[in-house]
């Protein structure tokens, strides 16, 4: 498609801030979103692998990982509405037409991850011992139903991100043999070493979240030491195995890209997501070595650098394709300035949501590490009331300024 | 030459994408609101619950918690981000609209949401985990945080029916767009009624519980709810209808049933009588009971209100600008936005559409019916089906006429005059006009296609004879 036709496509109404924040929003929220879907991933195959043995073990870490399972299903989504909001205000063409061509799909999308998620709840409730090896399994066939699919609205997710990237066979997709196919049923494109790349991310992303969980329980008495080394052990064994798989995976990717971007593959950027794979390995192998300490943490947080690192080197490629083969420049945007909502979106990120997600994530720190009550501190509670306050505030000033440009 | 942006159709032949937006929109509608007035519900029953020595009531804050983590946060937060999906199909200039005057009210919503998603599984895991002040705090931010949600969405959805002030066309901005009589209004009606639907919703927990006492006093406090919030709110429906601009009563009174208000005070009627047979006899309330409670309110209260919102915005389907075919229909120059039927008019819809295979750019005998579908699929089927099942089928408008011609005179009166209350101006050229028609007359007899290209056929032979009788000569 003509460069032309795809900048007509674009929505006159411009955008309220430089496009550059958004694509930098994007990239971010991405990361954090795929990491989400990746520990969510990770968690459910390590439940199902614990849930299908008779290893204590297993079994316990199976309890743990449909907990886990269940909460990152909701942060992921949460987390994922971020990216799916910036990518509509700079690739709006793209994404909307992706999305059109395949419009089944997309609706099909919300339902099967809702009985997804549900046949995970189905599992979860109907297996509320599953520590336990000797009682018998329940429903297994829900888990393996709920992973496959979400393994199918990951694809399906994968596809649209495919189809934005291929603007030159739209039309050929929309209208065939020269009669307009408006059903939306088909799946278009598709890059299984790309998609499959994403997915073996699940493993050392896992391992990072392991190495944290078993660093987090040994605060507790009443969690046994041997069942943490072997989670550290599994662990680093997933980091290790994972993290080789998927260079492998994203180099067999990285070599079968289409013609048009083929020198992309030795380009800077997936050089420096390449380092940063290997650098998060290497960490997590030196922390390894300082035995039981507090840098344990720290893989989950340099898991999560070498996956940004990844995504930057996603948002190069579409930037390839996109510009450099089809002319559209994401950054030319016209903006109309507004610099209130541009500023309510910063102050309520930056100061009122990570003081109030400080207070909410201290307080569920504390209170996991506790046998018994957990009383706050002095610095604890005042953290709470500032949280509040900073609600109060926020709403005040929605009435105060909206009642007052009402009345003006 | 200038194009019009306009995407590529999709169409749902069987309901129409339409309602397929409706559905998914009305069960978000039903999770949010629940979950919202919920949130709130449960700080006014921790204050109690901690204040008045009653940790009995923390039982019903963790069940009903429990209980809207998957079916309010679960199955909310799915079908909330299905609505832009659906949206994104069925009507991507639409939601772009919305998405570019507001994508950081949105992205601050979002750090509302992310505190609230938080706070839910804290409120629900942490009784009895943490002190009871923390819980408190907790249980507090939880509900703040879920209201402002609501306050941001509320100011994106009165934008989409029309801009809170009529300066935002003149000026643009956030505040323009954002504020106005009716996002007050509609705030004030929407938070009533989420009481209600919380109310409704939570009688199904509370109707489990097997502390008889506890159960009776949840379900008298729900009952409370319920009847505050469904007068306050029924008066509140007034001063929202007050506010909606001059077209959208027209709309209502030519295209909503006489039945219409009648049925809406029913439902509110039936729903007050509800809650005060369950406030003097709470043992009347089942799970069953109020399982039916609920489902009713979503098909007789929450459908109803959906479609009529939908029904009085027309022809727009956002901002008053953005008409619901996808053109722009009107000049909204402090946004620097240019009505794109000029530019239709001068060229024609075939020459400036950026999705159509050339092939169909240029109307013949023979392609005028693939010519007449397509211009239906980007002009018409957003609100019409094309098909005999789906939203207001085309077919059903003429009568069992098939004649071509009468059909042409017929749209280029209805459709390019702009004179039809509801519907969109659609310029049409004369080509565009009869290729239409060859298309509509099809949807009746589809034999039309091939006797219109066979008269196209004689009369284009007629026309070459004399030319080719002379070369002769």
């Amino acid at each position: 498609m003509e460069t032309e036709l795809l900048y007509a496509l674009r929505d006159p109404a411009g955008i309220p801030s430089h496009p550059v924040i958004f694509l930098v929003l994007g990239v971010l929220t991405f990361a954090l979103h795929i990491a989400a879907v990746q520990m969510m991933l990770g968690a459910s195959t390590l439940t199902l692998w614990g849930a299908f043995s008779k290893d204590a073990h297993r079994r316990r870490l199976a309890q743990s990982m449909i907990n886990v399972a269940k909460v990152m299903v909701s942060v992921a989504i949460v987390l994922g509405v971020a990216p799916l909001l910036f990518v509509q205000v700079i690739y709006d063409p793209f994404w909307y037409t992706a999305n059109v061509l395949s419009a089944w799909w997309v609706i099909g999308f919300i339902l099967i991850l809702l009985v997804g998620y549900t046949l995970m709840y189905v599992f979860y409730w109907r297996n509320h011992h599953l520590a336990d090896p000797a009682r018998k399994l329940s429903c297994p066939g829900a888990m393996v139903a709920s992973v496959v699919l979400l393994l199918v609205v990951g694809f399906i997710m994968h596809v649209l991100a495919q189809q934005m990237l291929q603007p030159e066979h739209w039309m050929s997709w929309y209208a065939p043999h020269g009669d307009l196919e408006t059903r939306g049923t088909a799946l278009h494109a598709f890059h299984p070493w790309r998609f499959l790349f994403f997915i073996s991310l699940s493993a050392p992303v896992t391992g990072a979240l392991l190495v944290a969980y078993q660093r987090y329980f040994r605060a507790r008495d009443d969690v046994e030491p041997n069942y943490l080394d072997w989670v550290r052990d599994l662990a680093y064994r997933l980091i290790n195995l994972g993290g080789v798989v998927s260079l492998v995976l994203g180099a067999v990717w990285m070599a079968t890209l289409p013609e048009a971007v083929a020198g992309f593959a030795f380009s800077p950027w997936v050089w420096v997501a390449a380092a940063g794979l290997l650098g998060f390995v290497g960490f997590a192998h030196w922390v390894r070595g300082k035995g039981d300490s507090p840098w344990a943490y720290a893989v989950l947080g340099v898991g999560t650098v070498a996956i940004i690192l990844v995504a930057v080197a996603r948002e190069a490629l579409r930037w390839a394709k996109l510009h450099g083969v089809h002319g559209y420049n994401a950054l030319d945007y016209s903006i109309n300035m507004d610099w209130y909502s541009t500023l309510t979106f910063f102050v309520t990120f930056g100061v009122l949501g990570v003081g109030v997600l400080a207070y909410y994530l201290t307080v569920a720190w504390r209170a996991g590490q506790t046998r018994g009550v957990y009383t706050a501190s002095a610095v604890v509670d005042r953290m709470g009331n500032i949280a509040i306050a900073m609600l109060v505030l926020w709403i005040v000033h929605y009435f105060v300024l909206g009642f007052v440009w009402w009345a003006l | 030459m200038e194009l019009i942006g306009l995407y590529p159709t999709w169409y749902e032949p069987t309901i129409g994408s339409g309602w397929v937006v409706g559905l998914i929109a009305t069960i978000h509608v039903l999770f949010s609101h629940t979950s919202v007035g919920a949130a709130i519900f449960f700080a006014f029953l921790a204050t109690i619950a901690y204040r008045r020595n009653k940790p009995e009531l923390l039982i019903f804050i963790k069940r009903y918690g429990l209980f809207l983590l998957v079916f309010a946060y679960v199955a909310g937060s799915i079908t909330g981000v299905g609505i832009w999906y659906s949206t994104t199909v069925a009507s991507p200039r639409g939601i772009s609209a919305l998405i570019h005057s507001f994508v950081w009210k949105w992205a601050t919503e979002w750090v509302f949401f992310v505190i609230e998603v938080v706070g839910v599984y804290m409120v629900v895991y942490l009784v009895g985990k943490v002190d009871q002040r923390t819980h408190l705090r907790i249980t507090w931010i939880f509900a703040l945080a879920s209201y402002a949600t609501m306050l941001i969405i509320i100011g994106i959805l009165s934008f989409m029916l029309w801009p809170g002030k009529e300066a935002w066309f003149a000026e643009g901005g956030y505040l323009n767009g954002f504020y106005g009589s009716n996002t007050f209004a509609q705030l004030a009606m929407r938070s009533a009624f989420m009481f209600t639907m919380t109310a409704v919703v939570g009688g199904i927990v509370a109707s489990r519980l097997t502390d008889l006492d506890l159960r009776r006093e949840i379900i008298r406090k729900l009952a409370w709810l319920g009847i505050v919030s469904t007068i306050t709110g029924t008066a509140l429906f007034s001063w929202y209808t007050s506010t909606l601009p001059e077209h959208a009563h027209l709309v209502m009174q030519a295209r909503l049933p006489d039945w219409f208000s009648v049925s809406l005070l029913a439902v509110l009627g039936g729903i007050l009588v509800y809650f005060i047979a369950s406030l003097i006899q709470p043992r009347l309330l089942t799970p069953v009971v109020a399982s039916i409670a609920t489902v009713s309110i979503l098909v007789f209260g929450l459908w109803p209100e959906e479609v009529a919102r939908e029904s009085i915005r027309k022809p727009f389907v956002a901002g008053e600008y953005v008409y619901s075919n996808q053109v722009i229909g009107r000049d909204v120059p402090g946004m620097g936005i240019r009505s794109e039927i000029p530019v239709i008019q001068e060229h024609g819809l075939l020459k400036t559409h950026v999705f159509l295979p050339e092939e169909l750019r240029e109307v013949n005998g023979e392609n005028a019916a693939r010519v007449g579908r397509a211009i239906a699929l980007s002009m018409c089927a957003n609100c019409h089906s094309v098909t005999d099942t789906g939203m207001r089928p085309l077919r059903n408008y003429l009568g069992g006429h098939t004649d071509v011609a009468r059909i042409k005179t017929y749209l280029k009166g209805a459709l390019t005059t702009g004179n039809t209350l509801y519907m969109p101006l659609i310029p049409l050229t004369d080509d565009e006009a009869e290729a239409l028609a060859v298309y509509m007359a099809s949807l009746n007899d589809p034999q039309v296609p091939a006797r219109y290209a066979a008269q196209r056929a004689a009369i284009a032979q007629a026309d070459d004879l004399p030319a080719s009788v002379s070369m002769k000569e």
